[in-house]
């Protein structure tokens, strides 16, 4: 029997992180620059960051856990926002792939990730769907 | 910012939100569809913007409308549809309130969302929606 190599090897369940995030003054400004915001006011007043500054880091624990990947493309993306991330604090991710399949010739990766502050609070579930290309 | 008022309609569009779509490109880059050569022979027009900050620039439209309650209540839902973006391109987000329903914790706005580039093609569609 041959081994599984690849795409088919990726095991549903395998685990990808904890990505440990300091959300300090550089990582927040350079994030707000990099997708142009705006009305940066309400953000500043309130000491948090913008909605959806760690989604960025999902690609980035994927291509950590899959040294075989090459390429990952953005075909779904689902998020539920539970409680602000406060500037200054830290935050933690874990992220699990759930599914795979291959549809039209293409490999499609379902993953999930949970991001946590440092009490445990969730503050933001992801389900991503990305193309697989190695 | 906008304030959500209870005159907000079925059918009724929230502030749109236009961009030029940018971001760096990195040769060195792991996702190597972020690089001209390596998205051409995939078939795209250049270098693909990446998803999170073509998301971002929905989110920046939903914040704006809904406040600091879409870091608590808001649920969004999409996929990336068509070429995707490059680096020049014109976006602009767009929501539309499709639904308006009661939850325990408040009114609940249901609106299609999308983006969509400056020959009005869509690149990303789905559904987001927030307490008022």
């Amino acid at each position: 029997m041959s081994e599984k190599s690849g795409f088919d090897a990726i095991p549903i369940g395998l685990e990808m992180g904890p990505l440990e995030m300091t959300l300090d003054d550089d990582t927040v400004s350079a994030r707000l620059n990099l997708v142009q915001w705006e009305n940066r006011e309400p953000i500043e007043k309130l000491n948090v960051t913008p909605p959806g500054l760690t989604i960025s880091q999902h690609a980035r624990m994927k291509f950590m856990a899959l040294p075989e990947m090459r390429v990952s493309i953005w075909a779904k993306s689902e998020h539920e926002f539970l409680k602000p991330m406060k500037k200054g604090s830290k935050i933690f991710i874990r992220g699990r792939v759930v599914d795979k399949y291959t549809r039209r010739g293409r490999n499609y990766l379902v993953s999930d990730y949970e991001t946590v502050d440092e009490a445990g609070d969730v503050l933001l579930r992801s389900r991503e769907t990305g193309i697989y290309v190695e | 910012m906008v304030k959500v008022t209870k005159t907000i309609k079925i059918g009724e569009e929230i502030p749109v939100l236009t961009k030029t779509a940018y971001m760096p490109i990195d040769p060195q880059t792991r996702n190597v569809i972020h690089t001209d050569d390596y998205a051409r022979d995939f078939g795209m027009r250049g270098a693909l913007v990446g998803g999170s900050t073509l998301l971002s620039y929905v989110l920046e439209m939903l914040y704006n409308y809904f406040g600091e309650k879409w870091q608590y209540h808001g649920k969004i839902g999409v996929s990336f549809i068509g070429g995707g973006a490059i680096n020049g391109d014109l976006l602009t987000a767009h929501g539309l309130v499709k639904a308006i329903e009661q939850e325990e914790t408040g009114t609940r706005l249901k609106l299609d969302v999308w983006l969509e580039n400056q020959t009005q093609a869509k690149i990303l569609v789905g559904e987001a929606s927030c307490i008022q």
